[in-house]
């Protein structure tokens, strides 16, 4: 929430997310996708793009375990990792 | 009805203006009196046809009440209207009739008057009213459209188009690389125990990322929180969206549970082609979580 006084600028808006809410992992199912996801990042220093495989990989989890709809993952912007073929722009 | 009773009914009304003369004879309630002379503006066929110069005319001198007319009304009529002419035979003094008077002294006539009358006002009462509604209207606007805006959440923002489709094609610009930092707060009711789990990472524009939070509920009773977010600097939360998260929606954390809450986002690529963005190097995503309690609605934009 904004506490910032600025009267008369525009504030932030904030905007539901695209997709909805994620269910809770109450059970954990998916928690050992997250340590590695997690420890891939610490190992890269928190770059995105060299875990990607590893946050994929969790959305997977996600899906098959009914926490998350299920969406191909071209739609979630997986679409390089899934074909192989990296569609990257140098 | 007869030209003639009619002339001599409205003159005889007519009466008691200035210049009157004396009294009718007794008898005669306000019917047939005839004034030695006859006023132009009042007889027979010119009355009837109400023409508007006979209405003009009658405005010129205060009304009288109808019912003056007859036996001693013309007197108590002139002292009623605070002035005592002495009645004088000069016509033209009589041209001058009291304005707003029934123009008949034919009960049913007069009372469709009186109705048309009332009905004009009411009419009036009704436009002018309207003119101050809309008035009122026009100044009611601003702050009208404001939640409007608001509601629908087209704050003047840029709505880039968000389809699923958009993400599937999007290409990430790799030379832009934009640090977000993430940060969680929690309100003072809500005893949460709720951080994020890195405290960094470093992403493209057009490049879906995964990031988590964690929260622990050390209580022993089951807790409901709902959480929003927020991004600095606010021009660049535009750019920032979510495809799925944990936020607006109320989440139950059961006693002495830790769950992970991850955050999909991506940042849209016409990032890079803002000019607004060109120094905009690090994006700031803040959560914030409150209580949810029973009745309580927080402002935060629901989806479904």
């Amino acid at each position: 929430m904004s506490t910032a006084m600025n009267f008369g600028s525009k504030t932030f808006q904030p905007r539901p997310p695209d997709k909805g809410s994620f269910p809770l992992d109450h059970f954990g199912e998916c928690k050992s996708f997250k340590e590695k996801f997690m420890k891939c990042l610490r190992d890269s220093k928190f770059e995105n793009a060299l875990c990607r495989k590893e946050s994929k990989a969790y959305l997977e989890c996600r899906m098959e375990r009914q926490l998350m709809a299920q969406e191909p993952l071209e739609k979630l912007g997986f679409g390089d990792l899934t074909d192989g073929k990296p569609k990257r722009n140098q | 009805m007869s030209r003639d009773r009619a002339g001599l009914a409205r003159s005889a009304v007519s009466s008691p203006t200035p210049g009157a003369l004396s009294p009718p004879p007794p008898g005669a309630m306000g019917g047939l009196w005839r004034p030695p002379w006859r006023p132009v503006a009042f007889c027979g066929w010119r009355w009837s046809h109400r023409g508007f110069a006979a209405r003009a005319a009658e405005r010129v001198v205060p009304r009288l009440r109808p019912g003056t007319s007859g036996a001693g009304g013309a007197e108590t009529a002139l002292r009623r209207l605070g002035t005592w002419r002495r009645p004088s035979p000069a016509p033209e003094l009589a041209l001058q009739p009291p304005p707003r008077r029934p123009k008949s002294t034919n009960p049913f006539t007069r009372a469709q008057e009186e109705d048309w009358r009332r009905r004009n006002k009411t009419v009036l009462t009704y436009v002018a009213a309207a003119a101050v509604g809309m008035l009122g209207a026009s100044y009611a606007a601003v702050p009208l459209y404001r939640l409007y805006c608001q509601t629908t959440g087209l704050g003047g923002s840029a709505v880039a188009g968000h389809a699923s489709d958009q993400i599937e094609n999007m290409v990430p610009v790799k030379d832009r690389i934009i640090k977000v930092t993430f940060n969680a707060d929690v309100h003072a009711s809500l005893q949460w125990n709720f951080r994020p789990q890195q405290t960094e990472i470093y992403v493209v524009p057009g490049e879906t990322a995964l990031a988590f939070y964690k929260a622990k509920n050390p209580t022993d009773k089951p807790v409901i929180g709902i959480s929003t977010y927020n991004v600095v600097p606010f021009e660049a939360g535009q750019y920032f969206n979510k495809i799925q998260c944990f936020c607006f929606e109320e989440q139950r954390l059961n006693p002495q549970e830790e769950v992970d809450m991850p955050v999909f986002f991506y940042i849209d690529p016409e990032f890079a082609e803002d000019p607004r963005m060109v120094n905009v190097d690090l994006i700031t995503l803040s959560y914030t979580f409150f209580e949810a309690k029973e009745g309580q609605q927080l402002p935060v934009p629901g989806y479904h």
